[in-house]
């Protein structure tokens, strides 16, 4: 009888210890507060022209003009969800002649929505530019990103210089990345 | 389905991984609870016979992590959530911590003695069961939460994705043999009939962005992934067309042997080395599946660097599709592909072990044959001397897919008059110095009942437990005459 008393205790004690549990306030609302906007970079083009190719160019004009297919920014992963972004541009000329390169942005019905036009001169000494254009808050419009199909890429020489050559491996190289938040949450 | 998803990661947040598949240290050699010959099947088996009431005979489910509890990140407690799971659990978790659910629940489960070798006690029964385990994938969060801008050199370890899943149906069937007065040994052999199974635990390769050779920077991906799947795409199908089947029928048929199928086996024993000390061990689940049904692999193997669109005017005037080239030339790098091929998981096995000192005779002047304990025994069974009190140590390690995870055990067990028994333990293991349980196994007529429950100090405070975990169960047993 003692013995019942006594598990009848215990077992009390166990069932009045579970119940008695407690937490502390929790509030999952919280959760569409959450912000993931981790930030990606990759670089978009790099393309070299050699001193000898700008001397050829003389026979088309004095310029090279190329639009480029870019779907990247404009695949739904990225277009609707990218909030920001930095394009960042490096150009570098060893070559004797002074160049205008321009990279633009075209949309898909083929209008030139943006364009950055970098004008180097010619070398020695090595010519170094380098450009970030901002978009989105603060920068440019984010649409000319996500609209963008095509890179229209143009490089001009405009010393009139279509001879000279400094050395066999002088040239134009233009090198360039992005760099875009994106609200994955 | 918000909610619910919430309701599912608080969970995942209260529980202990390190019990992938359950540790049971409450209901190990629990000899008055007829579950306990699953964890031991040459536990001592003081009944004529036994049977689990289906469905509710036992129930046992554990959740949790290791790395942070649901108070870390949905606390009122006016910090912003974006900042709490950075520091929390981006940051804060390793590759080592991990979330899991283990849920088991009993079909069937009926022991009985042999009629003409009373030394015999047979047993059988079915069980469903659903493993879920992931490490935290702690590179890959990081790259998804921050991205990997400014993050020059730094390598993003795709190994740290390793995934495991298995919803089963098991058909057990086993035989315990009292060998002598000292030794008890037993074995159960086992039929898994697998219903769902994915895992994704031997990826290799990493993710790095480096200075590029031509262009500004270099993305360099180099992967061995694999996805295995089997059963998913059956019951995808027929939730997705009602011409093939519903969910409830298409799991019900591949549980009921119509899946994939393996086999394995547990083997256990009890040994007194005097009249109060014995000395148990078992092993669980030494066994594989062999999945060949019902298959959806999925690999990314290869390596591709990206510097973007690389363009020089001996091509630039031959192609504009440079975009579609490059596209291109990374999937044949780095083949993204399904693949049916059969496969083979290994069950997780488990081992036990337990010393325990028995003291204070229930009944002085029992003999073997009038030994006071609960229930009906056969008349020429030798049961030796029941005793009150049980204080000892248990062992219990669980194959990972990162090795071996042991925990150590302490535990008290006291019997109550002849209706209740109770044990408390104290388990300590990476996860946890303070998990303390507490079980008790109640006789009421025919009917006897079990509830358990881990980790008790943390009921204080759920919301900060990292570890939940109970079991119960109903069963029948026939009560001792001479009680």
């Amino acid at each position: 009888m003692i013995n019942k008393i006594k598990s009848s205790f215990v077992l009390f004690t166990i069932l009045l210890g579970l119940l008695s549990s407690c937490s502390d306030e929790l509030n999952f609302d919280q959760f569409d507060d959450l912000d993931v906007t981790p930030t990606f970079e990759s670089s978009i083009l790099f393309i070299e022209i050699e001193e000898s190719i700008i001397n050829f160019s003389q026979v088309i004009a004095g310029s090279i003009v190329q639009d480029i297919d870019f779907d990247a920014f404009s695949q739904d992963l990225f277009a609707k969800r990218v909030i920001s972004g930095v394009v960042t541009y490096e150009i570098e000329n060893t070559t004797s002649k002074d160049i205008t390169i321009s990279f633009g942005f075209l949309d898909e019905n083929g209008v030139l929505t943006d364009t950055e036009t970098f004008n180097v001169g010619k070398a020695p000494p090595l010519v170094s530019l380098k450009r970030e254009v901002v978009y989105g808050p603060g920068g440019k419009s984010l649409d000319i990103i996500k609209n963008t199909v095509k890179i229209r890429l143009s490089a001009t020489n405009t010393s009139g210089d279509y001879v000279s050559v400094n050395q066999p491996d002088s040239k134009v190289v233009l090198k360039s990345k992005g760099e875009f938040k994106v609200r994955l949450k | 389905m918000k909610k619910l998803l919430l309701l599912s990661f608080s969970l995942i947040l209260l529980g202990n991984i390190e019990l992938q598949a359950q540790h049971k240290q409450l209901l190990y050699d629990f000899q008055e609870i007829p579950q306990s010959i699953l964890l031991n099947p040459g536990v001592e088996t003081p009944y004529k016979w036994y049977s689990g009431i289906p469905i509710v005979s036992g129930f046992s489910t554990s959740i949790g992590s290791s790395g942070i509890a649901a108070g870390d990140i949905f606390a009122n407690d006016g910090l912003d959530i974006t900042d709490k799971i950075r520091a929390r659990v981006i940051n804060g978790m390793s590759a080592n911590d991990e979330f899991s659910f283990t849920n088991q629940v009993e079909v069937v489960n009926v022991g009985f003695r042999g009629k003409n070798n009373s030394e015999n006690f047979y047993s059988f029964g079915a069980y469903n069961e659903f493993d879920f385990i992931t490490y935290w994938p702690k590179d890959l969060a990081i790259l998804a939460f921050e991205g990997n801008a400014n993050e020059l050199g730094r390598l993003y370890d795709l190994s740290h994705l390793k995934l495991r899943g298995e919803l089963l149906n098991v058909y057990h069937f086993g035989v315990n043999r009292k060998i002598n007065d000292r030794l008890t040994m037993g074995v159960r052999g086992k039929l898994y009939s697998s219903i769902v199974d994915f895992n994704s635990s031997h990826n290799k390769g990493y993710f790095v962005t480096n200075i590029g050779s031509n262009n500004l920077i270099e993305n360099t991906i180099v992967a061995d992934m694999e996805l295995r799947t089997s059963g998913i795409k059956s019951v995808r199908d027929a939730a997705r067309d009602s011409e093939k089947g519903n969910v409830k029928s298409t799991l019900i048929s591949r549980g009921l042997l119509g899946g994939n199928l393996g086999l394995g086996a547990d083997f256990g024993f009890s040994y007194y080395i005097d009249e109060q000390t014995v000395i148990t061990g078992s092993v669980l689940d030494l066994g594989f599946i062999y999945h060949t049904k019902d298959l959806q692999n999925y690999t990314l193997k290869g390596s591709a660097s990206n510097e973007g669109l690389i363009i020089n005017v001996d091509n630039l005037f031959a192609s504009n599709n440079f975009w579609q080239d490059l596209i291109d030339d990374v999937e044949e790098d780095l083949p993204f592909e399904n693949t049916t091929n059969n496969y083979i998981t290994f069950r997780p096995t488990k081992l036990y072990g337990s010393y325990r000192y028995n003291f204070k005779k229930q009944n002085p002047k029992g003999n073997g044959r009038n030994c006071g304990c609960s229930y009906k025994k056969p008349n020429n069974l030798r049961i030796k001397n029941m005793y009150l009190n049980s204080v000892g140590g248990q062992v219990y390690v669980i194959n990972r897919p990162k090795g071996p995870q042991v925990s150590l055990t302490g535990f008290y067990q006291r019997k109550l008059g002849n209706f209740l028994t109770a044990k408390a333990s104290y388990t300590v293991n990476k996860f946890s110095y303070t998990n303390v349980g507490l079980g008790v196994s109640i006789k009421a007529g025919f009917l006897n009942m079990y509830l358990m429950a881990d980790n008790l100090l943390a009921y204080q405070n759920l919301a900060n437990s990292q570890y939940a975990s109970f079991q119960f169960g109903l069963n029948i047993i026939p009560w001792n005459n001479n009680r």
